[in-house]
């Protein structure tokens, strides 16, 4: 059957449903989320749930800090519990280089107005108990990041959504989408056809295959991240834990169990998203070396996500040039849950008013024909 | 009326069971996140077959089958929504020492 809509979404995770949650909420009708699976089964329902506003762009530290504003009051203002809870980032700090840079770095998140300080080791002995001090230099903590159960920031954002008429279509896959200079965008799934003067094109590590359908190029690359949980412990750990250099995170989670991941530097290219035995002996060796006593806790499950890995592991967020009624918001490279309720806001406001109330000029697609990129220090993994 | 324990590990209610399905959470993908069915030590060995049994008893029932149905009367559930979720490694809960100091041996 042919459909109308004023707006088409492309894929029900976290950016989507904000995303039409923030239009609903400007005013805009006849919105509609398409997403093949179930909801979460994208890199949302299967990321570590951190929020942080260590960043050491200045772009990266100000577009979390606002996310960090969105969740403090999120579960109020869409009336359902995300489950957000500051308990705090800990980048523990083995390397010189890096103490150095994020020791440079701490001014400028304090400046942009986001609390971190430097903690020594014995700070960090005190404040984590059990945690190895074999070493480690120091650790930089920022109490107002947090976590979020994503679920619950999916359900949440969809239902809101849902309640101001927007269509939420699950196991409705995207086909194919044309653009027609006269009627606008076609866009097919198996039972229906949209037809619509916009698309929103947020398909996660598949954006670009959505994109290359419109003939638009986008230069990023699924990447497969595994990630694992313990049984649950009762709870003895404040901050989420995470080194940059080595690549891991973890945190408790509000059900008492270890979550948390490691990244792997030989990983290629790929869609897949199998769990391998190799990630669990990286992953569990990182765990016990950390904090030792964790050694007797038992891991309980394991799998796996796509990271949409962009050339400088920033996001890609705005228009095409010379495309109309076209959006995306793709390329977050590890951290676009914790962007996610700042970047669905700036989104909705480019779609009603074709401006933003923060900068996102920088992160445009076109950044990539015009040479020097500049990548962010912080990113894990 | 005595309480029904589905999921034994995390102690999730048979009545939980259907107070999401009456919210929508309609699989059991989703159904697993939303009532913590099937994510504790025994990852759902214990609990899946008996929730798919209560979800197939209630489609039978919507289906106009003659069958004597559990649950109650207003739930709908579609068919193709009655499938095991995705079972993840590892087969049994591992101690991280133990993946740590064990041998590993060739797949
Ligand atoms: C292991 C792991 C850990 C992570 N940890 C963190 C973290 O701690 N903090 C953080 O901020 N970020 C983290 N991330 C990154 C974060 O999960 C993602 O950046 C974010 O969830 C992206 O959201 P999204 O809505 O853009 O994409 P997704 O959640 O992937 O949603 C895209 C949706 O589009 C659907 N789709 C695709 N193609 C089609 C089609 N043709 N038709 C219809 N639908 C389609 C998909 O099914 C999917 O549901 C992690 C990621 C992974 C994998």
């Amino acid at each position: 059957m042919t459909r109308t809509a004023d707006v088409v979404i492309i894929g029900g995770g976290v950016n989507g449903l904000a995303c039409a949650y923030n239009l609903a909420k400007r005013g805009m009708q006849n919105i509609v989320v398409l997403e093949r699976g179930y909801i979460g089964i994208g890199a949302t329902g299967r990321c570590g749930a951190g929020i942080r506003q260590q960043w050491g762009l200045e772009e990266n530290i100000i577009l979390a800090r606002e996310s960090v504003r969105i969740f403090e009051q999120l579960s109020d203002e869409i009336g359902f519990n995300i489950f957000f809870r500051q308990g705090g980032y800990l980048i523990l700090i083995f390397d010189e280089e890096e103490y150095q840079l994020v020791s440079k770095t701490i001014p400028l998140q304090n400046d942009l107005g986001v609390p971190t300080k430097m903690l020594t080791p014995g700070e960090i002995g005190d404040f984590v108990p059990g945690v190895n001090l074999d070493g480690l230099l120091g650790g930089a903590y920022c109490p107002t990041d947090g976590t979020a159960y994503p679920y619950a920031v999916l359900w949440g954002y969809g239902e809101a959504a849902k309640r101001r008429g927007v269509d939420i279509r699950v196991k409705t896959e995207v086909l194919s989408v044309s653009h027609h200079r006269d009627s606008g965008y076609e866009v097919v799934t198996a039972d229906d056809t949209f037809r619509t003067p916009r698309i929103v094109n947020v398909a996660g590590a598949y954006t670009k295959n959505i994109a290359a359908m419109l003939g638009i190029d986008i230069p990023t690359q699924p990447h497969r991240h595994e990630i694992a949980v313990t049984e649950s412990l009762k709870s003895f750990l404040e901050p989420m834990i995470i080194s940059i250099t080595k690549g891991f995170y973890f945190s408790q989670s509000l059900r008492g169990e270890i979550v948390g991941g490691i990244g792997d530097d030989n990983e290629t290219p790929s869609f897949s998203t199998d769990s391998s035995p190799d990630f669990l002996f990286r992953y569990a060796a990182s765990l016990r070396q950390t904090l030792p006593a964790l050694g007797n806790v038992r891991i309980i499950r394991q799998w796996a996500g796509l990271y949409d890995m962009s050339p400088d592991a920033r996001p890609i967020i705005g228009t095409v040039d010379d495309i109309e009624g076209y959006y995306h918001a793709c390329g977050f490279s590890g951290h676009g849950f914790m962007l996610s309720p700042v970047v669905s806001q700036l989104l909705s406001e480019l779609i009603t008013t074709g401006s933003t109330s923060l900068p996102i000029d920088s992160l445009n697609l076109r950044r990539f024909s015009q040479g020097d990129l500049v990548k962010d220090p912080y990113v894990v993994g | 009326m005595a309480k029904k324990i589905l999921c034994h590990c995390e102690d999730v209610e048979t009545e939980e069971l259907y107070s999401a399905l009456r919210q929508g959470y309609g699989d059991l993908e989703t159904l697993k996140r939303y009532t913590g069915i099937g994510t504790g030590k025994c990852q759902g060995k214990c609990c899946f077959i008996q929730t798919l049994r209560l979800l197939h008893d209630m489609v039978t029932r919507t289906g106009g089958m003659e069958r004597e149905a559990t649950g109650p009367k207003d739930l709908m559930i579609d068919p193709d929504d009655i499938r095991v979720p995705t079972l993840r490694p590892p087969v049994l809960p591992l101690r991280i020492k133990d993946i740590v100091e064990g041998e590993r041996g060739e797949p």
